[in-house]
């Protein structure tokens, strides 16, 4: 491994499980738009987020748990199917944390 | 109507303590009596916050010689603005970081001109790497700040690729940017001495995947690659008038760093002007927007809505046209005029093969100036 002493706080090659507590990584904030879409601002860019990806990135505060967050976005979506959801959540935090958007 | 921009670029000023040789800043430099005052900078951000734009990237020159610098960071943060100052840290002190982060700043991107102290103020024309190493170790402890390292790659540091990215590393940033020399302004009067080898180009890739790999969720690299030795244009600032307004110390609005060197654009000045107007309705914001402008055969080429034809300035730079295609594409009817660039840089003859010119050197290569 790595030597992580000298890296920002958050980084660090930890993966998700149900106790993470997902948060926003520091340079990143999101900015709500008038039209319900939502604009993730990060150092080098933007990426226009629509419907659940803005939902999930609203619920990454730091306090709330990745089994809080998947309980949350399961009650609010109970058609679609959770198991699906749960892979669909997991690979989205996994490909942002990547991209040092958010800390887990 | 033109999908509103998504940044400004404030060049605040064309004053900078680094003299180095690949600026990208017009060889024309903006006097200092030129200059904005704070007042319509502060109307500037004003604007672009109301055109809908998202991030401001403070540049120069050095924005730290700006006085204003931290009201104008207080501005654009009160307007929801990201915030990124884009400098080289001479200037920068405890004092000031503090009362910048007070202030808003979302993120700074400090430039390193190589990792080895002698070739790094070789190539700034003055000493200062060591200044930036300890204003690095100042910035990685600000843990409300995102902190990128920039390291501008060329023919004489990019063998030394993998002891760079271990510096940079080794400063703590969340992300690493590795530019290669873009060749306009001073860069382009400095190519001959810069234009890497294509072996070096090739090995470079190779570095900065295994270092993307190494570092994956650790730190985030972005890597920008020569343009010269790439077989298609690059969608420079992601076409003309498409995403970012640049605006120049003195207030002129252009499309991006380089555009006033194209002659028989008459570009706008804030001071005359709002953005909306220059972004929607100005014939210079208009002139290269969208297809018609295109010649063949970017005009029937299944790329033209990835790279847009590629860059304007580089077209006029080295063809004569700035309404010709790119030169570096493989299609382009001027693409040899690249290619000849290139077999000289290949060619152990070449002046810069081995070694960067000493300063007694007879045939120096070019520092940027200073503004008068």
């Amino acid at each position: 491994m790595a030597s992580s002493g000298s890296f920002s706080s958050g980084a660090g090659l930890t993966t998700l499980n149900r106790s993470s507590q997902p948060r926003l990584a520091v340079g990143c904030r999101v900015r709500e738009g008038e039209d319900g879409v939502g604009a993730l601002l990060l150092p080098e860019g933007v990426l226009r987020l629509k419907g659940t990806a803005i939902d999930i990135l609203r619920l990454c505060d730091g306090r709330r748990t990745y089994a809080e967050i998947l309980a949350e976005m399961q009650g609010r979506y109970q058609s679609a199917d959770p198991k699906q959801m749960e892979q669909e959540i997991e690979s989205f935090l996994n490909r942002l944390q990547q991209r040092r958007v958010i800390d887990f | 109507m033109a999908t509103p921009p998504l940044a400004l670029i404030a060049e605040l000023t064309h004053r900078c303590p680094l003299h180095c040789v690949y600026c990208s800043n017009p060889l024309q430099l903006r006097a200092n009596s030129e200059e904005l005052p704070t007042g319509v900078w502060t109307q500037v951000l004003e604007q672009a916050a109301k055109l809908g734009m998202f991030h401001v990237h403070l540049t120069g020159g050095e924005p730290l010689a700006r006085s204003d610098l931290n009201s104008l960071v207080s501005v654009a943060h009160s307007l929801q603005l990201y915030t990124n100052l884009i400098t080289s840290g001479i200037g920068m002190n405890e004092k000031k970081l503090a009362s910048l982060l007070a202030a808003g700043l979302d993120h700074l991107q400090l430039s390193f001109q190589d990792a080895e102290e002698s070739s790094a103020d070789r190539v700034a024309g003055v000493p200062v790497h060591a200044r930036k190493v300890a204003l690095a170790n100042l910035i990685h402890e600000c843990k409300n700040l995102a902190f990128t390292v920039n390291l501008v790659v060329h023919r004489h540091n990019l063998d030394r690729l993998d002891s760079m990215i271990l510096f940079a590393e080794s400063l703590g940033p969340q992300r690493i940017e590795i530019a290669n020399v873009q060749y306009y302004g001073w860069a382009l009067k400095n190519r001959e001495w810069l234009l890497p080898t294509r072996e070096q180009v090739q090995r470079s890739v190779v570095i900065v995947e295994r270092a993307q790999e190494r570092l994956k969720g650790q730190v985030k690299i972005d890597f920008v690659t020569p343009d010269y030795y790439a077989s298609f244009p690059k969608p420079c600032m992601g076409g003309w008038g498409r995403q970012l307004m640049l605006v120049d110390p003195s207030g002129m609005v252009l499309p991006c760093h380089a555009a006033a060197v194209i002659p028989g654009i008459d570009f706008e000045n804030v001071r005359e002007k709002p953005l909306s107007w220059i972004w929607e309705e100005s014939a210079s914001f208009r002139r290269f927007r969208g297809e018609d402008w295109m010649p063949e055969p970017c005009r029937s080429c299944d790329r033209r809505a990835l790279d847009f034809g590629g860059c304007r300035c580089q077209a006029f730079l080295i063809t004569g046209d700035a309404a010709a295609t790119d030169p570096v594409c493989s299609l382009a009817p001027t693409r040899k005029l690249i290619d000849e660039r290139l077999a000289r840089a290949n060619s152990v003859t070449n002046p810069g093969y081995r070694s960067a010119p000493a300063p007694e050197s007879a045939d120096p290569w070019t520092y940027r100036s200073q503004p008068a």
